[in-house]
Order: structure tokens, then C-alpha cells, then sequence
């Protein structure tokens, strides 16, 4: 009975040691199998890359300076793009290559990482810069775009930007180098890099203390497309003529001049200027540390409401005689210290701590890595007398110290590259969009406050559930032309009057309280009438044609009686009906006053009777047919009218027609407008529907500048200047700035963007109306407290003395 | 950091000290001395407080006998005197201990602007209070009144014998006036435009040390003066 069950058990002992030698098997034959296959991989993959092992070696990098201080004059050999020196006498040149012409002594491709350079793989952006904009004030778009990613800000790729439509589009301040120089598999189908050559780094655009060096001329080459030349014409060392982008686009350097063609399709040429080369064809050229006018032609900025260049505030430090390039320094990595605190540095040897205001003017402790001297640059240091700790742990200094002055409203300004300024010409190069503002306070993720400029972003987007895709402007008003045009189409009627100007006075046009005239762009100019022309209902829906001198305005053609016409004025009919012409389109330009239709048959001018009612006002405008119309449709009459010398350049029905007609191009998508912090979209109806959305928020970006001094920063006269319940800092009203006249219009307060609290501020800011009675409450508390304690001291150190009490009696004595 | 750190360690420190001063003093005389035995008893003791100190009742006997003893010691509206400074006092302690240790921005927002408001109350209480009462702490009266003494005193074990109860209410009453004096004119220092960013730095360590000891002091007063 009991020999059954220690069978049983030792069978299944058996078994279950059978099974684990199995098992141990299959393992160990897995990992056999396993690690065979591994090494032949490896091995395989060895064969096929043909390499030797890689041994790692790093050196200790070389150190280029010659430790002078000198900057040495450059005499030196120019090269072309394809090596070869460059001979200035030569017919049929080639522009000078800074890859080739300075290689030789400094690393390009060291250089080409600095943060002028390398837009797009900046190795450390630790705070938000000022992005570019596409601006096309036309279909009222101000787009930010960046390489960097952070929120609103949209990259190149998002809205579709090769780096050839980077280039050609912000190309006039870039510095070259980056998205100028693409590697071959960043090429598109649209580029045309083999005729305009590589935007090359422009060394001399910073460094050439030529007064030749000429940033305007730099931007015109970039908008001909002639890359590989501007940085030689921008120079002054030669002069390039001819226009790339007029070349077809199977054009190379090769082919050279077309001896059939010197008017249209030139060939860009450059001349050397031989006084700038000596007899061994060196050319001579005066490099240095950049001038502030060098930095200024891209990083320049200035209120709006400043009327001329002398109402301008420079900043302290250029006042006190340095140079933007004393803080902002560099390397051969030209890897630049921009100067704020917790900046991180990827290449440069340099210290970014000691750049930055508390660097040179508070110094570091040595154990915290500075030099524990202060006074860097002569920098006093500050007392900050009577400002509590706080403000300095919350607080940037560029919050009391740089920008504009805090108003009731921050102010638009102009920024050097998003507005285009620097760049002279005949043409006004300066644009209005986008629409910039500063200061706002604005806390950030290290919880310090800053001051920041800021804008809205306005573009038409397709709308994919919450997603946007921006469109491209150009396409939006190609569907919808009528929508944007109205300004263009007036200014085209006042240029096509242009022959009518009699000596001064020049065609413009009157449209409800505002005069319309034409501008040296061929665009229009507004501004208002002391007095407006028309009167009631009527004023918004009539446009009269004048003519203008200064503030002096008459009718273009005077009234008078049609029954018995003046010549002289039947004259000017004609030639204004004749001027009419190239706009017609097709139809009959005519007159119509009281019962009579003037127009032109055969070259001469007829005036025959109207059918129907006699018109109620005279009207220029054409005949289609029966059917007159007028020279602006009503709905442009309205349009500008409620536009009138305003900064917008859309109207919420323009708004509603695009949509409209972009919604009717493409019924199956969804399509939105985005402009002053809010989404526009159509509702069933067709109507316009304002909401909100994330995209449409504002974007800001810390500002450095210009540095106020001590004299005029924040706090100077007193806490009050920020603390009191009407403050500008807190209380500020902040309203958004969009191309869309329109009352849907992100507002906040100040505080808002601070994230401290309007209720709180305004109850801080009440307290410090009774802070004078505070303070001299507490100093009677502190001196009657003072006093007790002190009668206490001296009676406790009386007694301790012997001086009072029961031990100074002649008995204690002894 | 290390303000925290002291501050709790030194609070606690002197509640612990109390307590067990308290526990000793419930002992016959020869067994009031410093050992592991009186300790572990000690513990056992506070032990079977539980959580005693959080019933309602406990709290509303507390402030009864509050509002007894400021009746008992303050004639006229002088009580109102003390009960508005104590009241500013609790929140003051409250607050600024609070935000010291669990906030590491410090004091800020609504509790600040309260802060502010409570300490300029408290600044005029205690110059009244100490005009009204700083003459009952006197040297020459503590003299006088130390062999009257009103209640058991503080067991000293490295003494080995009870000191009075008044020379302890007197360290307190002058420590804490001392204290609010340097709180109060350190807080009018940092808003007074005549002193540099390290001199407001150094206004700050001693309004922050100041209220520490303040506040240590307070205790000591409260079981000194006030708990029977």
C-alpha cells in the first residue's frame, strides 16, 4: 500500500527532470542560435561599409588669434566662387566668394554655425527671438515665422517656405550662410540657386568699416535674385548691374553674358572699383570689429508716433561710448552673447554670465564662475536704493530699464527687419505690417517678469477640426481678387488720371471724409478732409474726384451747366474719358450729368441725351451695353469709406466675400480667418462668426532695447510709478492690432500677462496712498519702542555699574 | 532652505522643552532629573494625547481661558489692546512661518498685503502694551515679586532646582518686545529709500530672524504668563 505512491512520486521526479534538461536545451540552443546571428550581422555589416574602425582622437582645437589687439588691414586676394583670384581689370568677372576669400585664414565652416548664420539648426535658443514675418498687407495677412519652434510661431516648412522663398523673402536682412547656402537635397522644384548663385555669408556686411558698405544695396541685389553678386556690389568693391531673376532658369555662370540682350534679361556683371585693389590685384579692405551702424541696418527700432530721427532716445551704453558688439561678442564661432541671464553658450568660449547686466555691473562671485569684479566696461554700480529684494528675484532689470516708457497703451514701433527699415530708395520701403507693440510685462517660465513686444497674428487658414493650415496669400486673392483689390483699384483710376495733373494739383479721390491720392509706390495714400464733402446717408456710398495741391482741394471736373458747355471743359471731359480707357475694360468710359451721356466715339467727344431719369449727380464710370457703372462699385465706396486713413486694410464684409468665394472654390473644406486674437468663420447663414482659438493667440518676445538710464528707469521717482491703483504697468490696456477693422479685438490688462492679478495690484496699489502715514506710524512705533528698550538697557547697565538703585548707597560701596 | 530647517527644529525644540518641564513638574521633586526612564515616560505621556489638541471643545476652553486672562491682567479697552495685538500676532506667525517654510517664493499675493496690514497693527499694540505693562518686568520688580511667585516654577535639571516663574516671564515679555522692535524697524528700513540692495538683503535676515525668536518667545510667554 505504501510502495505505490513513492513510485508515483519518483516517476514524476523522473519526468519533471527530463523536462527541465529540455527545456535548458531549447535555451541554450536559442541563445547559441541568437548570438551566431547577431556577429554575422555585424561582421556583414562591416564588410558592406568598407570602413576601418573610427579611432577617437580629439585634439585640442586650435587657437586662431595672434593674441594683438589690432584689427590688421586686409590686404589680401579675392576669390570667385570657383577659387580662382580675382582679377578687378578682368572683363566679364566674377563677385568675390567670402568662402574662398577668407578660408584661408578663418574657418567658414567654423563661422557658419554662428547664430547669424545657422537660422535653422541653432544648437541653443534658450529664449524666444524675433521671428520673421510674411506679411501681405493686401489680404491682410502677418504671419510669424521661425526656425525655432515655440508656440505661434510657425516654421518655414508649416507654411511651405523652401529656403529659396526664404531666402527671397527675408533674404534682405539675413546675413547669409543657412537657408542661403542649402545642401543640394534641400533644393525645390522653385528654386532657381543655379542662376543666382548661394547667398553666401557676408562677412563684410558686419565687419567692412568702408563707408562704401551699403546695406541698401545689398537688399536690391537680393530682390534681383542676384545672390552670388550682392554681397560684391554691397561692398562698394565693384558694381554689379543686370538682373538674375530676369534669366531663364537653365542659365549658369558658364554661359555668361547675353551679347543680344542689354536691356531686359541682362546678365549681372560686376566692375571692380580698381582704386580699392593694389598693382598684385589684393584688395585692400578696412575689417574690424562691426560697427553699431552695421548691427543698427538689421536690428534698428523706433516708435511710430515719432515723427523724425532727432525725437529718438539712443540707448545708454551707445551714449556712454560703447559698441553693441562690447556685450554682444563672439568668437571665431560667431556664436553671439545676446546678454540675458541663464543664456547657454554651445560653442563660444566665453563666459555668457559676464555679458549680461548683472555681469557687468554687479559682477559674479568667483565661486559662482565669474571674476567677482564688478565695473566690467566701466559699469557703475547700481545703489537700487529703497527697492525691496523682491523685485530683483521677479523682475528682469530690462523691466525698469529698457523699451519704450509704459503709456496707458503700448505703442506700435517699427522693428528693422519685421518692417523693412534701413533700406533707402526711391520707393518708401518701410511697411506698416506687421503691427508691432511694446512694452508688455510678461511672465515667463522662470516666473521673472519681462518686457516684451508683441503682435497678433492675421492669416486665412483651412480649418481641419481644431487644426489650422495657414494658405498662401497669394492663392487666397487669386480666388478672391475682388474682395482685396479695392485700394489697388483706386490707386490704379488715380494713376490712370495722371496725365490730367494741371502743374501742381494732381487727380485724388474723396470718399466720405477721407482723401484718397496716390503715392510714389503707384499705391495709395489717405488721409482725412477737414471737411467732409458729402453730408447724411449718402456720404459713405459717393466718391468725387478732385484734383489736389497740399491741403488744397478742387473737383476734377467743375460743375456746370451741360445745355451750353464751356470747350475748355468739354476739353478736359475728354481727356479724362480717354484717360478712363485703359481700366475700361471692354466697356465705354462716359459722363453723365442731368440728361446728357458724354463719351467718345471715333476719338472725338459725344454728347448725346440719357434714356430714362436724368441723373441726380454728375458721374464719371462705364457704359456695359445699357447699364451703367459707376468708376467703384459700392461696395468699395463703403469698404474705404469705413477703412478711411486707418492702419487695417479689411473690413469684416471684405472678410465675409472671401470666405465666401474660397468656401465656393472648395465646398468641402472648412475655411477660417485669423486676425486680432480671434477666428473668423462663416456661419450657416453666411454670416461672419467671431471665437476663439489657440492660433490666434498673441505671440511675444522679450525685448533688450534701448537701455534706459538710471535717471529714467522705472521706480525712480518712487514705488508709485508702478504701484498705485491707476498704474500703466498693471493697468495698461493691452488691445490686439489686426489688419480687420473690426470690434472682435483681444483686450487684457497689463496684469494679465504679468499673471499677478488686477484685483490684487489694484488693492497693492491702493495701500501705497497711504504708505507716507505707514511709514510714520511705524518710525513713531519704532522710536517710542526704541526709547523703552533703551531706558531699560541704561537702567539694567546702571545697576550692573553701580550708578543707580540700592548698590550705588555708600554702604553697598563698601 | 536652512531658515526652514532651524526654525521648525528650533520650534519644536522649545514646545518639546515645555512639555516635558510641564511633564517633570507633575514628578516628586527626587525623581525630576534628566534620564532615559523619565523620557520613555515622557513619550508615553504626550503619546496618549492622540489628537486631544484638535477637538473643538479643547479649542473653545483654550479661548475662553484666553479671554478670562486678558479680562484678569488688562483694565478698560487696554484688553482690546491685547486682544487685537494677539490676534495680529497669530496671523502674523501664521503667514510669514508658513510661506517661509512650505513656499519657496515666500510671502506673496493677499497674504502679503494682510502680512503688511496686521504688522502695522501689531507695531502700535505692542508700543501701547509695552508703554501700559513694560514696568511690571523691571529688574528691581522681579526682584521683589520673584519669591511671590504665581505658580509653580521652570524645573531646571542641569540646576536641579525650580526657577522662579517671573524671571522667565520677564525673559519672554522683553524678548518678545525686543523682537518687535527689530521687526518693526526692519520692515520700515526696507521701505524707506535710503538703503542699498545689501542693505535691504541684511533688513530681510533680520526680520525673518527676528520673527523666529518673536515667535519662540511667544511660546515661552504663552506657558510663562498665560497657561496655568
Amino acid at each position: 500500500m505504501k510502495v505505490q505512491p513513492e513510485r508515483k512520486e519518483n516517476c514524476l521526479k523522473v519526468r519533471w527532470k527530463k523536462a527541465f534538461q529540455i527545456a535548458l536545451l531549447t535555451l541554450s540552443l536559442t541563445i547559441f542560435i541568437f548570438a551566431v546571428l547577431s556577429i554575422s550581422r555585424r561582421l556583414e555589416a562591416k564588410n558592406q561599409s568598407g570602413q576601418a574602425e573610427v579611432i577617437k582622437l580629439r585634439a585640442v582645437e586650435k587657437k586662431e588669434w595672434s593674441g594683438s589687439q589690432l584689427s590688421p588691414l586686409h590686404r589680401i586676394p579675392l576669390n570667385d566662387e570657383l577659387n580662382q583670384k580675382i582679377v578687378p581689370a578682368a572683363p566679364d568677372g566674377l563677385p568675390f566668394s567670402s568662402r574662398y576669400s577668407c578660408e584661408p585664414c578663418h574657418s567658414y565652416s567654423a563661422l557658419s554655425q554662428g547664430t547669424h548664420f545657422n537660422l535653422k539648426q541653432r544648437p541653443a535658443v534658450d529664449r524666444r527671438a524675433e521671428p520673421w514675418f510674411l506679411v501681405d498687407d493686401k489680404t491682410g495677412v502677418q504671419l510669424p515665422v521661425s526656425f525655432q519652434k515655440y508656440p505661434g510661431f510657425w516654421s518655414p516648412e508649416q507654411l511651405g517656405l523652401s529656403d529659396w522663398k526664404f531666402v527671397t523673402l527675408f533674404g534682405r536682412h539675413l546675413s547669409g550662410g543657412g537657408p542661403g547656402e542649402p545642401q543640394d537635397e534641400f533644393q525645390t522644384p522653385d528654386s532657381r540657386w543655379t542662376v543666382s548663385g548661394k547667398l553666401e555669408i557676408n562677412c563684410l556686411g558686419c565687419h567692412h568699416r568702408s563707408p562704401l558698405q551699403d546695406h541698401s544695396e545689398w537688399v536690391k541685389q537680393v530682390m534681383r535674385e542676384n545672390f552670388r553678386w550682392a554681397a560684391t556690389a554691397a561692398s562698394g568693391l565693384g558694381e554689379v548691374v543686370g538682373m538674375a531673376s530676369r534669366l531663364p532658369s537653365t542659365w549658369t555662370v558658364a554661359d555668361g553674358p547675353n551679347p543680344d540682350d542689354h536691356e531686359w534679361a541682362v546678365v549681372p556683371q560686376v566692375k571692380y572699383n580698381l582704386n580699392l585693389f593694389d598693382s598684385k590685384n589684393n584688395a585692400l579692405l578696412d575689417l574690424s570689429r562691426p560697427e553699431n551702424e552695421r548691427c543698427l541696418a538689421c536690428h534698428s527700432i523706433s516708435p511710430r508716433k515719432a515723427n523724425s530721427r532727432a525725437e529718438l532716445e539712443r540707448d545708454v551704453h551707445l551714449a556712454a561710448g560703447l559698441r553693441c558688439v562690447d556685450c554682444h561678442r563672439n568668437d571665431l564661432s560667431h556664436e553671439m552673447v545676446r546678454g540675458f541671464e541663464g543664456e547657454r553658450l554651445a560653442r563660444s568660449s566665453l563666459k555668457s554670465y559676464d555679458y549680461t547686466c548683472a555681469g557687468c555691473h554687479l559682477g559674479q562671485k568667483p565661486e559662482k564662475g565669474g571674476f567677482g569684479w564688478t565695473g566690467k566696461l566701466g559699469a557703475p554700480r547700481p545703489a537700487h536704493k529703497g527697492i525691496p529684494k523682491v523685485h530683483f528675484e521677479r523682475l528682469s532689470c530690462t523691466v525698469c530699464h529698457s523699451g519704450l516708457l509704459p503709456e496707458k497703451e503700448p505703442q506700435e514701433v517699427y522693428t528693422a527687419r519685421a518692417n523693412r527699415l534701413g533700406i533707402f530708395g526711391k520707393a518708401i520701403w518701410t511697411s506698416e505690417y506687421p503691427l508691432l507693440y511694446e512694452p508688455v510685462y510678461v511672465r515667463e517660465a522662470d516666473r521673472k517678469i519681462y518686457p516684451e513686444r508683441i503682435m497678433w497674428p492675421a492669416f486665412w487658414a483651412e480649418k481641419k477640426g481644431k487644426e489650422l493650415i495657414p494658405l498662401d496669400s497669394e492663392e487666397v486673392f487669386r480666388v478672391a481678387p475682388e474682395a482685396f483689390s479695392l485700394k489697388q483699384e483706386v490707386a490704379a483710376l488715380l494713376n490712370a488720371l495722371l496725365p490730367l495733373r494741371e502743374g501742381d494739383f494732381y487727380p485724388a479721390a474723396c470718399i466720405s471724409e477721407f482723401l484718397f491720392e496716390p503715392d510714389a509706390n503707384g499705391g495709395l495714400k489717405v488721409r482725412p478732409l477737414r471737411k467732409a464733402v458729402f453730408s447724411g446717408k449718402e456720404a459713405r456710398r459717393q466718391v468725387l474726384l478732385v484734383q489736389v495741391r497740399d491741403s488744397e482741394v478742387k473737383p476734377l471736373l467743375p460743375v456746370f451747366d451741360p445745355e451750353e458747355a464751356p470747350p475748355e471743359i468739354e476739353e478736359k471731359i475728354q481727356r479724362t474719358l480717354e484717360s478712363l480707357k485703359p481700366l475700361a475694360g471692354g466697356r465705354q468710359p462716359v459722363f453723365l450729368i442731368n440728361k446728357y451721356v458724354y463719351g467718345i466715339a471715333e476719338g472725338y467727344l459725344e454728347k448725346k441725351e440719357k434714356e430714362g431719369e436724368p441723373a441726380t449727380e454728375p458721374a464719371l464710370g462705364f457704359l456695359e451695353g445699357e447699364d451703367f457703372q459707376p468708376l467703384l462699385s459700392s461696395f468699395q465706396v463703403r469698404n474705404l469709406a469705413l477703412l478711411g486713413d486707418g492702419p487695417e486694410t479689411l473690413t469684416e464684409e471684405q472678410v465675409e466675400l472671401a470666405l465666401k468665394k474660397i468656401s465656393a472654390a472648395s465646398p468641402e473644406k472648412e475655411f477660417a480667418y485669423i486676425a486680432g486674437g480671434f477666428l473668423f468663420t462663416l456661419e450657416k447663414g453666411g454670416r461672419l462668426r467671431a471665437s476663439e482659438h489657440p492660433a490666434a493667440r498673441a505671440i511675444t518676445w522679450p525685448l533688450g532695447h534701448n537701455v534706459r538710464p538710471a535717471q529714467q528707469a522705472l521706480g525712480k521717482n518712487g514705488c508709485t510709478d508702478c504701484h498705485s491703483p491707476g498704474s500703466k504697468i498693471f493697468f495698461g490696456k493691452v488691445e490686439a492690432g489686426s489688419p480687420l477693422k473690426t470690434l472682435h479685438r483681444e483686450s487684457k490688462l497689463s496684469s494679465d500677462l504679468m499673471k499677478t492679478g488686477p484685483l490684487f495690484q489694484f488693492l497693492f496699489g491702493l495701500t501705497f496712498l497711504f504708505r507716507p502715514a505707514f511709514k510714520l506710524v511705524l518710525a513713531g512705533c519704532v522710536l517710542l519702542m526704541g526709547l523703552i528698550l533703551l531706558a531699560v538697557v541704561l537702567k539694567l547697565t546702571g545697576r550692573t555699574a553701580g550708578l543707580s538703585g540700592e548698590d550705588s548707597s555708600p554702604q553697598g560701596r563698601s | 532652505m536652512f531658515f526652514g530647517v532651524a526654525s521648525f527644529l528650533l520650534i519644536i525644540a522649545i514646545s518639546l522643552r515645555i512639555t516635558f518641564g510641564r511633564y517633570l513638574n507633575h514628578l516628586p521633586e527626587e525623581k525630576r532629573q534628566i534620564c532615559l526612564e523619565n523620557f520613555k515616560s515622557y513619550l508615553r505621556w504626550i503619546a496618549g494625547w492622540k489628537f486631544s489638541f484638535l477637538k473643538l471643545s479643547r479649542w473653545d476652553r483654550a479661548i475662553d481661558y484666553f479671554i478670562k486672562w486678558g479680562k484678569k491682567n488688562y483694565s478698560g479697552w487696554t484688553v482690546w489692546l491685547f486682544y487685537l495685538m494677539s490676534l495680529c500676532y497669530l496671523y502674523l506667525a501664521l503667514s510669514g512661518m508658513f510661506f517661509a517654510w512650505f513656499v519657496p517664493r515666500g510671502l506673496f499675493g493677499f497674504p502679503l498685503l494682510l502680512h503688511v496690514a496686521a504688522g502695522a497693527l501689531f507695531a502700535i499694540t505692542l508700543t501701547v502694551i509695552l508703554f501700559l505693562k513694560a514696568r511690571y518686568y523691571l529688574p528691581e520688580r522681579l526682584k521683589a515679586s520673584s519669591g511671590l511667585s504665581s505658580g509653580p516654577g521652570f524645573w531646571c535639571p542641569l540646576l536641579k532646582k525650580s526657577l522662579p516663574r517671573t524671571y522667565i516671564q520677564a525673559v519672554a515679555f522683553w524678548l518678545f518686545a525686543l523682537t518687535g522692535f527689530l521687526l518693526a524697524a526692519s520692515t520700515l528700513g526696507s521701505m524707506l529709500p535710503y538703503f542699498n540692495y545689501p542693505a535691504q538683503l541684511f533688513f530681510f535676515h533680520i526680520h525673518r530672524w527676528s520673527a523666529l525668536v518673536s515667535v519662540l518667545s511667544a511660546i515661552l510667554g504663552l506657558e510663562a504668563m498665560i497657561v496655568e
